[in-house]
């Protein structure tokens, strides 16, 4: 683990020595042109990017030495960190789960999962540790239905830009028609499995997003919440769940979260004692 | 006229009864204004003359218990006169002894206001009868509750037993109900019979039938209590007191007669003692009973963090709803969730059984070889002693976080067997892959939704145009006219080349077959029948402005001059030009 903190030192530094030299080129071209003020620009900025990753790689580094000296309330402290940055991987958000669990927050756990699993659907590793952790869960829990779990293995952007190469190339099939109208019966069979595949792959996004927009669940992020009547202290307690529960959201008002348990029961949680996520 | 007298009369007596008939009255009355505790009277509501909708609701009374059995309706015709009532019966049961008043009741039916005289009901206190009462077999029934210690700890579960005697001479024994079952600093559960336990025996002159029913028991302070007296009712059926009748047809159809019973004990004191301080182990958590332990923990070999899951069993006879999991101190170098535990009884009271806690750990550092030792403690009242159950330490293995081999993964919820590797957490990924920001879907940038009518303008592009190609296809007059369009701006350009180059005969030569291919567009004629005698021949050039024919003319002759005239400078060649491009520009203003 040193060895590899001491590499990603040494590739910090090294790019900082091509930051400064795409930099002295820059300064050369300022005064001589308004271009040469746009490369400085560009030139900056592919600067800053670099120290801002090699900062990220090395802290992403000092977070996963922490978890493998088994300080994992640090290690999940110290990924949360690199989180708050606004910076998001797939391997942060796994890392991150699999501190949260070895601290003993199921819920803090599975919520960073299903982070992690919206950025990378498909992850064989992801998906067997959630489960894994669903299964510590105790009490009332609702999970994703069968097509929900499908239409999750892509993510709502790759099933964005999946349906927008397919309508373009079923309109550059529809433009090629017009434009060589001799092509029309060749072009007959590869027409049809474009359209369909398009319109195949239309509704899918269209559930996606559905699930993405109009959904979220609440992951119980508390040792025990007690779900009320009413978004208010004193309502009467309807039922508990436990931490690590997941359950799908009907409202949220003032710091409250309605959520039901599966059971046909409805109740509010505090907001503070769920992670609320959106639906994939 | 006597007649008729007679008949007023008898309408007049009619009336009269009729209006007697309708004067509604509401009465409530007792069977009887006394019953001892565990007996039950009946209250009746009768209201004549009137029907009310529905039963009227009773006073809340405190003590006293109503329940609702029925109504019961009569009717009667009797010299002339006619009556209806109906009857809302009530079985009045007390909860304690002492003197009742059930107040005057009102009701409002079909607008009538009525109220009834208050009751007096007294409830003497339930005694269990006499030794000399029971011997003399003058009880039908009686009940009895014996306990079998005098001395109890706090938490130990006893099962008390009460026995109802029923006399063998008793026809029919029905509708028991315990009314009381006082047992302060109890936790008294629900009284069931005892199983192929009922028996017979004598007492004095008559044999008895016993039912056992058992009641379990727990002490939950210490002190002097009392248990009982448990009081109950029944209803018996005795041979019937009526000697007269047949006597063959009396052994046949002797219903006998129906009576009422209280029943109820006497009181058993119980000294219940707490448990000793002396000896109490550190871990004990209030267990008490005789109990063995069973432990089990796997998988043993796993990485930091991964859960280990300990199964503790407890099994033995005692109050197993309190048995709880005591925490394990030595436990310091593990992570505990707490435990979950599932309760299976062998015995109808919940005394016998075993109860199986499953609490998941986990290792926080690599240097756990063994889980340290399962302490249990509990407190025996047979023997008056604390016992400690150990359960020896399980030796594991202990791997560091971030160097296990993948391990097998199942998603099977239900445990392994003990030798088996549970399902472990994959462990942390070493790169931290391509960075990226939070951003919002792509569905929510407007650019990516513009950028998706692009295909859509390409193809409506495309259908334009494939309809204006069609449409020039089908329309040869058009085509011509596109081309000869271009040929002339193709033309034009040759012009003022000949005539910055001074070529005047390939200017003139140019200039006559440009006129000819536009004029033939025109005319929609051959562009070599065109010659200059079309400008005065032709109706469509007849229509055009006398300017333009002239200049037509013009360009003719000059086309035909060039051939014999000499050759003419280059601004003379560009006039000529500039002419054409006018005259052109007209003629096309012309409609053809």
């Amino acid at each position: 683990m040193k060895t590899q903190s001491l590499r990603s030192r040494r590739r910090k530094a090294a790019q900082f020595k091509i930051g400064n030299r795409q930099s002295a080129i820059g300064n050369q071209f300022v005064p001589r042109c308004l271009g040469g003020l746009g490369i400085l620009i560009l030139l900056a900025l592919g600067f800053a990017g670099n120290l801002f990753a090699a900062d990220v790689t090395a802290d992403f580094s000092s977070a996963n030495e922490l978890y493998a000296k088994g300080k994992f309330v640090e290690a999940a402290a110290a990924y949360e960190k690199i989180l708050q940055t606004g910076v998001v991987t797939p391997a942060l958000q796994f890392n991150a789960a699999n501190a949260e669990f070895k601290s003993g927050h199921l819920g803090q756990a599975i919520a960073a999962y299903r982070l992690a699993e919206q950025l990378s659907p498909r992850d064989a590793e992801l998906r067997a540790n959630l489960a894994f952790v669903r299964n510590q869960v105790q009490g009332a829990t609702v999970r994703e239905s069968l097509g929900q779990n499908w239409a999750g293995t892509l993510t709502l952007n790759e099933g964005a830009v999946l349906t927008a190469v397919l309508f373009w190339l079923t309109l550059a099939l529809f433009s090629l028609r017009q434009l060589q109208p001799a092509l029309v019966p060749k072009l007959k069979t590869a027409n049809r499995i474009l359209v369909a595949l398009t319109l195949f792959s239309g509704l899918v996004l269209g559930l996606q997003a559905a699930n993405h927009f109009a959904s979220a669940t609440a992951v119980v992020i508390a040792d025990n919440a007690t779900a009320r009547s009413g978004p208010f202290d004193d309502a009467q307690s309807v039922f508990t769940v436990r931490d690590g529960a997941e359950l799908p959201v009907l409202d949220q008002r003032d710091g409250w979260v309605q959520v039901a348990n599966g059971a046909g029961k409805s109740g509010w949680l505090p907001a503070r004692q769920v992670e609320v996520l959106p639906g994939s | 006229m006597r007649s008729i007298l007679k008949t007023l009369a008898a309408l007049l007596l009619a009336a009269l009864s009729a209006g007697a008939a309708w004067a509604a009255t509401f009465t409530a009355s007792l069977d009887r204004d006394a019953i001892a505790l565990g007996e039950q009277a009946t209250l009746s509501l009768k209201f004549e003359g009137i029907q009310p909708q529905n039963a009227p609701l009773l006073p809340d009374i405190a003590g006293l218990q109503f329940q609702y059995v029925g109504p019961s309706s009569s009717f009667s015709f009797i010299n002339g006169q006619t009556s209806s009532s109906t009857t809302y019966n009530y079985l009045v049961a007390a909860q304690r002894a002492g003197e009742f008043t059930i107040p005057g009741m009102r009701a409002d039916v079909n607008g009538q206001q009525l109220s009834s005289q208050p009751l007096k009901l007294t409830v003497t206190p339930a005694g269990a009868p006499s030794a000399a009462a029971v011997n003399s077999g003058s009880e039908p029934a009686f009940m009895k509750f014996t306990f079998p210690k005098n001395k109890i700890y706090v938490g130990e579960p006893a099962v008390g037993r009460l026995e109802v005697y029923i006399r063998d001479d008793v026809q029919n024994f029905a509708s028991f109900q315990l009314t009381g079952s006082p047992a302060d600093g109890f936790s008294a559960g629900k009284p069931a019979e005892m199983p192929n336990q009922r028996r017979r025996v004598q007492v004095g002159n008559h044999v008895y039938t016993i039912i056992p029913l058992a009641v379990p028991l727990v002490a939950l302070r210490t002190g002097q209590l009392t248990l009982g007296p448990f009081t109950g009712s029944a209803v018996v059926v005795l041979p019937s007191q009526n000697q007269g009748g047949d006597p063959f047809l009396r052994q046949f159809f002797n219903q006998g007669e129906q009576k009422q019973v209280a029943l109820a004990t006497e009181l058993f004191k119980v000294e219940s003692v707490p448990l000793p301080e002396a000896n109490q182990p550190a871990n004990f958590t209030g267990a008490v009973g005789d109990f063995t332990m069973a432990a089990t923990a796997g998988p043993t070999t796993v990485t930091v963090g991964d859960p280990i899951t300990v199964r503790v069993q407890i099994s033995g006879r005692g109050a197993l709803d309190a048995v709880k999991l005591p925490a394990q101190d030595a436990w310091n170098n593990f992570k505990t969730f707490p435990p979950t535990s599932k309760l299976e009884t062998s015995d109808q009271f919940g005394f016998q059984g075993t109860r199986t806690f499953e609490q998941i750990v986990s290792p926080q550092n690599a240097d756990v070889h063994e889980l340290p030792a399962l302490t249990f403690s509990f407190f025996n009242p047979d023997d008056g002693q604390y016992h400690t159950l150990t359960q020896a330490a399980v030796p594991l293995t202990i791997k560091a976080a971030g160097t296990s081999p993948l391990p097998a993964l199942a998603a099977a919820k239900n445990s392994p067997p003990e030798n088996q590797a549970l399902p472990d957490l994959l462990p942390i990924k070493e790169n931290l892959g391509a960075l990226a920001t939070s951003a919002p879907p792509l569905l929510t940038h407007p650019a990516f939704l513009i950028t998706q009518s692009l295909p859509v303008l390409a193809f409506l592009g495309a259908l334009i145009w494939r309809r204006r190609t069609d449409h020039l296809a089908n329309n040869p007059r058009l085509r011509r006219q596109r081309a000869v369009a271009q040929l002339v701006r193709a033309g034009l350009n040759d012009l003022k080349k000949f005539a910055a180059d001074n070529k005047s005969d390939e200017f003139f030569a140019l200039l006559f077959r440009l006129l000819q291919e536009q004029l033939g567009e025109r005319l929609d004629c051959p562009a070599t029948a065109i010659t200059e005698n079309v400008i005065d021949e032709n109706p469509v050039l007849r229509g055009a402005p006398d300017a333009t024919r002239g200049a037509l003319r013009e360009l003719f002759q000059l086309c035909n001059q060039a051939r014999y005239a000499p050759v003419r400078g280059t601004s003379e060649l560009n006039s000529v030009s500039a002419k054409f491009e006018k005259t052109v520009g007209e003629l096309q203003e012309v409609k053809a």
